[in-house]
């Protein structure tokens, strides 16, 4: 990461502008996009079950953006809650875009950047593009890093509106192994992009603290606050520990 | 509240932007401001991305130890095991993430058509 930057560097011209978006809309397409878009598209079906119409379905994913909340909403229209208490849930469950939105945003920023433009990148995180952007934008050079992140953004956003769309449609039409296969995907897609960007010992024990606290904090903290809970105690414990680990190696060499 | 999807017109879409696009835009807009003070390497900045990690492990455990839907019909046993093959996939074909989701896919479909 060199710091160094001149005139010459932080000026994209529009042309270069153009092909950083493209380049980062191509790497989206070989793979993250779809794996997001297909486990949207569960949330289609439940815009039916609750009785909105085709738009809403496409919307909600252009708008809310975030998987867990668009579930919340979505499913607990279908149960008749309150519509007051169906707004607390989805606060609670979207704080967690907040650390996500704190980990990407500096990587962003660089000169010639305006805060416009970051003020909009803030509604394109949400966990698939920040767990990509933590793996592929280290290796960017700074100043061409916003048009490949909007790039790679878009065309997650607009792929997964498409989906969800779809799935407002096909709704529980699915044969069971498939329905589990869709399931499957976020488990097991979000698991190997993480330990494919984990560059520091912290990372290693933040998975670990995640795995292990998620069965204990669901069963004793309830009223959505589970994961609350788990983010700040977790979180806490594997900065701790990671500190820790990375004092004791530098201790040991020296 | 008076107000319905079954109102129809413009009211789902008013519900979906007051009730679910507001609700969860705030942390955003909130995170915009907050994190103008922090730079990338800084010990904030790395505990930020250290909670948002724990974070997402935290919801995928919770995908795994007490699933909801289809993938419930399935034995833990089963889930944890295509969790296994997916990562056996992910080593041998030099740290691939298409491998991993294509060995753990399979492992998972065989096991949900299995115990269907």
């Amino acid at each position: 990461m060199s710091e160094s930057q001149t005139a010459a560097e932080t000026s994209l011209t529009p042309a270069e502008r153009r092909a950083l978006f493209l380049e980062g809309a191509r790497q989206a397409l070989t793979g993250p996009a779809y794996f997001v878009a297909v486990a949207l598209v569960g949330v289609g079906g439940l815009a039916k079950a609750a009785g909105f119409p085709p738009a809403a379905a496409f919307l909600s994913t252009l708008l809310i953006w975030a998987g867990p909340a668009q579930v919340l909403f979505f499913g607990s229209i279908a149960a008749k809650t309150a519509l007051s208490a169906v707004a607390v849930s989805i606060t609670l469950s979207s704080i967690r875009l907040m650390p996500m939105v704190l980990s990407i945003l500096p990587m962003l920023r660089a000169p010639g950047v305006g805060r416009r433009q970051l003020f909009m990148a803030t509604h394109f995180v949400a966990v698939t593009v920040w767990a990509e952007s933590l793996r592929r934008l280290p290796d960017i050079e700074r100043a061409k890093r916003l048009p490949f992140f909007f790039g790679f953004a878009v065309a997650c956003i607009l792929t997964s509106a498409v989906f969800t769309q779809a799935g407002y449609y096909l709704t529980a039409a699915l044969p069971k192994p498939l329905a589990v296969g869709v399931l499957f995907l976020t488990p097991v897609y979000f698991l190997s992009t993480l330990v494919r960007s984990a560059r520091l010992p912290v990372d290693w024990f933040a998975m670990v603290f995640g795995f292990a606290l998620a069965p204990i904090t669901q069963a004793w903290v309830g009223g959505g606050f589970d994961l609350l809970a788990l983010g700040l105690i977790g979180g806490t414990g594997a900065y701790v520990c990671g500190r820790f680990y990375t004092a004791r190696r530098a201790e040991r060499a020296s | 509240m008076s107000l319905g999807v079954q109102d129809g017109g413009l009211a789902p879409y008013i519900i979906l932007i007051a009730f679910g696009f507001l609700p969860s835009e705030i942390w955003r807009w909130l995170s915009f401001f907050v994190a103008r003070g922090i730079n990338e390497g800084s010990e904030l900045f790395i505990f930020a991305r250290t909670v948002s990690s724990v974070l997402l492990v935290g919801v995928v455990g919770k995908l795994i130890f007490s699933p909801v839907g289809a993938l419930a019909t399935t034995p833990l046993a089963a889930r944890l095991g295509a969790l296994a093959i997916g990562f056996a996939f992910f080593a041998l074909f030099r740290r691939s993430v298409l491998a991993a989701i294509l060995g753990g896919e399979a492992a998972i479909i065989a096991a949900g058509w299995w115990w269907g």
